[in-house]
């Protein structure tokens, strides 16, 4: 038997965005050789939470991208940035 | 009755066991943990948020299983009567011990010191310290019938016992907390609220009045609140010696052949269905010779086996030792005494729970060697649900290293 901590599962991997001109995500940059289009934008959601603590603000846009990847992109509303995940 | 924990290791840091069942929820937690606040029932999350330094471990059920069948069939040496109730919890009946060991206190002692034989004890000390041995958690309690013998091993100290002598079982309940009975919450909340909180105060309740209110449970639990029941200790079935042997053509004498034919007829004992869900405690192998003489080997294995190599090593060795007299025209193979579970898939065994955890543990214990073979580590995990309901993805789910 071994004692361990707990290692999250589903991290953000952060990626860059390409917006379209309607402010959807167009394109997703995991590389410098993986770019990848987006064929649709599905649902889209917001997250705000823990504001009496380290607060955070989420906007969540499910993607599916050429080849067929379900993706889930999220920009962190304070920092600008977007991140990956996957669908649960 | 014997209680035996699970976890009992003075460890310094805080440490929590998961439950077999879920994995969500803890299930035991370290004296060190628990000082944290940490309680057994709580989520993981709930546990974190508490005591952020603690390691949880993974559960070993299949060890949970084998240590309660070598406590089991340890009990068995002593009475032939035992109940195993559940698992870590077994009752053992003792009446007509008297003549045998002596007073209550005496066939306590025995039974302490032949757990301490057996190895469930914490330490390295003698068997003897078992008796007293704080960091132990197994615990005693003698009383006549289930109910009372349980509640004495539950308010018995780790290592340590407690004796409710004939005669004595009313006042030792009276003070008892409702909680000792088998009451579901809804019950134990409304005896509660009208301010019953002992089995004194119950007990001292007219017994219609209480089966008015609580039907036909509320009658057995009055009667256990005052000691009233004295449910006996039910033995179990224990299936009948099996025998494998062989009647050669032509007397043999070669020892190979005879070593060989053991391990035939070993095989063949072990696949006899009456032996399913059991392990071997006892095996002996029986020789008739050349002109009616005998020869026998008998081999206890202190662990309880359906292994064939590990039954035929004891009885190899005899036969490497002092083998037959003489050519041997028959050998039998015949397994006498018998100890619960196994460790191997088992479909038909009689604890069908215990055959299923034999099986997932075995079919993983393959899946680690293949992942050994391809990629030259065991990276195996195991998910558990921290925070199922949290909104943000990251927090719902996470591993923890799985080592079956």
């Amino acid at each position: 038997m071994k004692a361990d901590r707990l290692r999250a599962l589903n991290v953000p991997q952060q990626v860059k965005v390409e917006l379209s001109e309607c402010g959807d995500p167009a394109f997703v940059k995991r590389g410098p050789e993986n770019v990848k289009r987006v064929e649709t934008v599905g649902e889209t959601w917001r997250v705000d939470d823990e504001w009496w603590r380290q607060p955070i603000v989420r906007r969540y846009v499910e993607v599916v991208l050429e080849g067929g990847g379900r993706v889930i992109l999220f920009q962190d509303q304070l920092s600008g940035e977007w991140f990956a995940q996957m669908p649960t | 009755m014997a209680r035996q924990g699970s976890s009992s290791l003075p460890l310094p840091f805080p440490l929590a066991l998961l439950s077999p069942d879920t994995g969500r929820r803890l299930w035991q937690v370290s004296p060190v943990a628990r000082r944290a606040g940490v309680k057994p029932g709580m989520t993981v999350s709930q546990a974190i948020g508490l005591c952020p330094t603690l390691k949880l471990c993974e559960p070993d059920p299949v060890h949970y299983d084998e240590q309660f069948s070598r406590l089991v069939a340890t009990l068995a040496t002593v009475s032939p009567v035992v109940e195993p109730a559940e698992l870590g919890r077994a009752y053992i009946g003792t009446d007509g011990l008297e003549g045998l060991f002596g007073a209550p206190e005496k066939i306590v002692e025995v039974i302490q010191l032949r757990i301490a034989d057996c190895g469930l004890r914490i330490g390295n000390g003698s068997a003897e310290s078992a008796i007293a041995n704080p960091q132990s958690e197994i615990r005693v309690g003698w009383g006549r019938g289930k109910f009372v013998s349980w509640v004495a091993a539950s308010r018995a100290k780790p290592g340590q016992a407690i004796i409710v002598f004939p005669g004595e079982e009313g006042r030792f309940l009276a003070s008892q907390s409702l909680a000792v009975l088998p009451l579901d919450p809804d019950t134990h909340r409304r005896l509660l609220q009208l301010g019953i909180r002992t089995l004194g105060a119950l007990a001292a309740l007219p017994e219609e009045a209480v089966v008015s209110q609580l039907g036909r449970a509320g009658r057995r639990m009055w009667r256990l609140a005052a000691g009233r029941i004295a449910e006996p200790v039910v033995g179990r079935v224990v299936p009948e010696p099996i025998v494998a042997a062989l009647t050669f053509y032509s007397p043999v004498g070669e020892r190979e052949l005879l070593a060989r034919t053991l391990d035939t007829l070993l095989d063949r004992a072990l696949k006899n269905p009456r032996r399913i869900g059991w392990r071997v405690h006892v095996v002996c192998v029986r020789a008739e010779l050349e002109h009616g003489a005998s020869w026998r080997a008998t081999a206890t294995l202190k662990d309880p086996t359906a292994d064939r190599e590990r039954l035929a090593a004891p009885l190899r060795s005899q036969l490497e030792q002092s083998p037959p007299a003489g050519a041997v025209e028959r050998l039998a193979v015949e397994f006498t005494a018998f100890a619960p579970g196994t460790a191997e898939l088992q479909l038909f065994a009689r604890d069908a729970n215990a055959a299923a955890r034999a099986g997932r543990r075995h079919a993983l214990k393959s899946a680690v060697r293949e992942i050994e073979l391809r990629i030259k580590r065991p990276m195996l995990y195991h998910v558990i649900e921290v925070q199922p309901w949290s909104r943000l993805p990251e927090r719902r789910y996470a591993l923890i290293d799985y080592e079956p």
